[in-house]
């Protein structure tokens, strides 16, 4: 399905960030390692603000007057799959961790082009650049284990 | 189902009459609520109530009035959502649209929070020898607002935080239409402890306007609806010597030039017809493509206008929800009807549209009339839906020659990337807010908001800088003491 309005790529991302919680909730009582633990925490502690943050820049900057159509993003592209929820083992909720910073990466990095408003194609750019960083670090934690 | 109360004196109260109109969700059809249709006594009990608090209200230091719509601004963040959907469930728009209306809302309260500079007089010294003189503005009293469906959060908004922060009291009539949305934003006044009495609310329909307007303590209106009301309002108010701001309806023409950037434009195109369902007083109505461009205009518009996404509103990703009821379905189908009749040709019909599993919601497709002549009802008068008549005119002059002959003077817009073209436009074009290369040329709380000619009646526009000057008296102080 396209995303051609500020509300639908603004609820996606809140739903994306949403179900990867979810995930990384679960992940936490699986996991072993207790530094992979740690940083799934981390993430979970990341969704909570990167949810809050979605809520608070959907509210601000929905500017009345330019609601125009926005082209160019489907959301089948960013779609998680969770399968990857089931996984139990560390080596397995590791990369599943790494698919979906990936992929909220992607999604953030290609809606901050697309979204005309500058302020929040600054936000969406920001969580972008966060995401790189903890995929990087994630797949540090992938060579040590 | 819901039935509203009126809320008056810090207290949500019965209104005493027996009559109550029906609300409707226009997406699926059913009903969802009722309003009463309050009489002149129960105005008459809100507007004692404002009068009985005005004095210590007009007594509090502007500051402090202030601390009370900072306040308010958070309660409206955290029930932001909420006012939302109650919004698009009574009213049809989009959840998008409805969002933006809100913001408009709280972008008001956060403007008038200004009042100790937006406020302020002016003084003299020695406009003779050893005398001075000062301008103070002073609040005046009551005031009231008698707001319209299409945005039933922002339009009262527009003028009742500089009432109130300027040191008056106020009454809020919503339209009877969508009375919930304002039920809603007063669960958010009474949590945040306003004095009583400042603030009140009284739902209803003629009964209701007719005892606002001719009511003795209340001293001004704000009006925003069709035109035929607004004039009437106005004269009720000249009648009784209050102020008054009574803004009217719009047929709003958007010119396309041969050098404009179709591609880039079409998007502010068509949110500009579109958006809102075309219920909005700054949406196009007279698509006019000038010289050449007609042809890719009226080809890449139409492409455009079929790929819009009909539905409830309160999925995203909709882009146009229903009209406001089944009666104004019936009025814009009307239109549609008059235009067939009077020989403009209909390219892309609406009427007939299914919307999966709205049976019943008063749904109207993106229509487009081409070859329209202005003097075709259709390209005369407010249709307040999404229908769009297409005029092809040899130049700019023809162009500006059809909105100086409208009735009406709220908005008109200019897509172009020619910099003279666009100062000839706005200096010339007789209506008051203008766009260049933007089809809803909305001001936003900062700016007057209001048109000309049978668009607007009265002097002093909605928010903007120049609205304290309506709520308030400007008192010239001239003083000796040498």
């Amino acid at each position: 399905m396209a995303l051609t309005t500020f509300g639908a790529i603004m609820g996606f991302a809140v739903e994306m960030i949403g179900r990867s919680m979810d995930i990384y909730r679960t992940a936490v009582g699986k996991v072993k390692d207790p530094v992979l633990k740690e940083n799934v925490q981390v993430l979970l502690e990341e969704g909570k603000k990167n949810s809050s943050l979605m809520e608070q820049t959907r509210r601000e900057n929905v500017t009345e007057m330019i609601l125009e159509p926005i082209a160019g993003l489907q959301q089948e592209d960013y779609e998680i799959d969770l399968k990857i929820s089931g996984a139990s083992e560390d080596s397995d909720l590791l990369k599943a961790a790494l698919a979906l910073e990936e992929k909220e990466r992607r999604f953030f990095h290609d809606s901050s082009e697309k979204v005309p408003l500058p302020e929040v194609s600054r936000i969406f750019r920001k969580i972008a650049r966060k995401k790189e960083k903890y995929i990087d670090h994630l797949k540090s934690l992938r060579l040590n284990m | 189902m819901k039935r509203v109360k009126n809320y008056i004196n810090g207290e949500w109260v019965d209104s005493e009459t027996k009559e109550y109109g029906e609300v409707w969700c226009p997406a699926t059809g059913e009903k969802i609520g009722e309003a009463p249709f309050s009489t002149a006594n129960d105005v008459d009990r809100a507007a004692r109530a404002a009068k009985e608090a005005y004095w210590e209200w007009r007594c509090t230091p502007p500051l402090t009035r202030a601390r009370y719509f900072f306040k308010l601004k958070n309660l409206f963040e955290e029930s932001f959502e909420d006012i939302a959907r109650i919004l698009v469930t009574e009213e049809g728009k989009t959840l998008d649209e409805s969002r933006g209306e809100v913001r408009r809302m709280i972008e008001n309260v956060e403007h008038a929070t200004g009042v100790t500079t937006l406020m302020t007089g002016y003084n003299l010294e020695d406009i003779a020898h050893g005398i001075d003189c000062t301008a103070e503005p002073q609040p005046i009293g009551v005031f009231g607002v008698i707001a319209p469906f299409n945005f039933p959060a922002m339009v009262p908004w527009w003028f009742l935080p500089y009432a109130v922060v300027s040191g008056n009291t106020y009454i809020v009539k919503p339209s009877e239409q969508v009375p919930m949305t304002q039920t809603r934003i007063f669960e958010a006044i009474d949590a945040c402890g306003f004095p009583e009495g400042v603030i009140n609310m009284v739902h209803g329909a003629r009964d209701a306007v007719n005892g606002m307007l001719y009511h003795p303590d209340i001293k001004g209106i704000s009006f925003v609806g069709q035109s035929s009301t607004a004039r009437y309002v106005y004269k009720a108010c000249g009648e009784t010597g209050k102020r008054v701001q009574s803004l009217g309806g719009a047929k709003n023409f958007v010119l396309v030039m041969p050098d404009a950037e179709l591609d880039k434009s079409m998007p502010s195109l068509i949110t500009s017809f579109y958006g809102c369902a075309g219920e909005r007083c700054l949406s196009g109505s007279v698509l006019v493509a000038v010289g050449d461009v007609y042809k890719e205009l009226k080809e890449k518009f139409v492409a455009a206008a079929k790929s819009l996404k009909v539905g409830n509103g309160l999925q995203e990703g909709i882009q146009m929800g229903p009209v406001v009821s089944k009666k104004h379905k019936e009025k814009v189908l009307g239109y549609i009807e008059k235009g067939i009749q009077e020989g403009a040709k209909l390219i892309l019909d609406g009427r007939n549209i299914k919307i999966e599993g709205y049976p019943n919601g008063f749904f109207i497709g993106p229509t487009i009339f081409d070859e329209v002549h202005p003097e075709m009802t259709i390209a005369r008068e407010e249709i307040f839906g999404p229908v769009v008549s297409l005029i092809h005119v040899k130049n700019l002059d023809e162009g500006l020659k059809l909105i100086e002959n409208s009735e009406y003077g709220n908005a008109a817009c200019l897509y172009t990337t020619s910099g003279k073209t666009a100062r000839e436009f706005k200096y010339r074009a007789v209506a008051s807010m203008m766009g260049i290369n933007l089809g809803v040329a909305a001001p936003m709380s900062f700016f007057p908001f209001g048109g000309a000619k049978g668009s607007f009646f009265g002097d002093i526009k909605g928010h903007g800088r120049e609205v304290f000057q309506f709520f308030t008296d400007t008192k010239v102080v001239i003083q000796r003491w040498t």
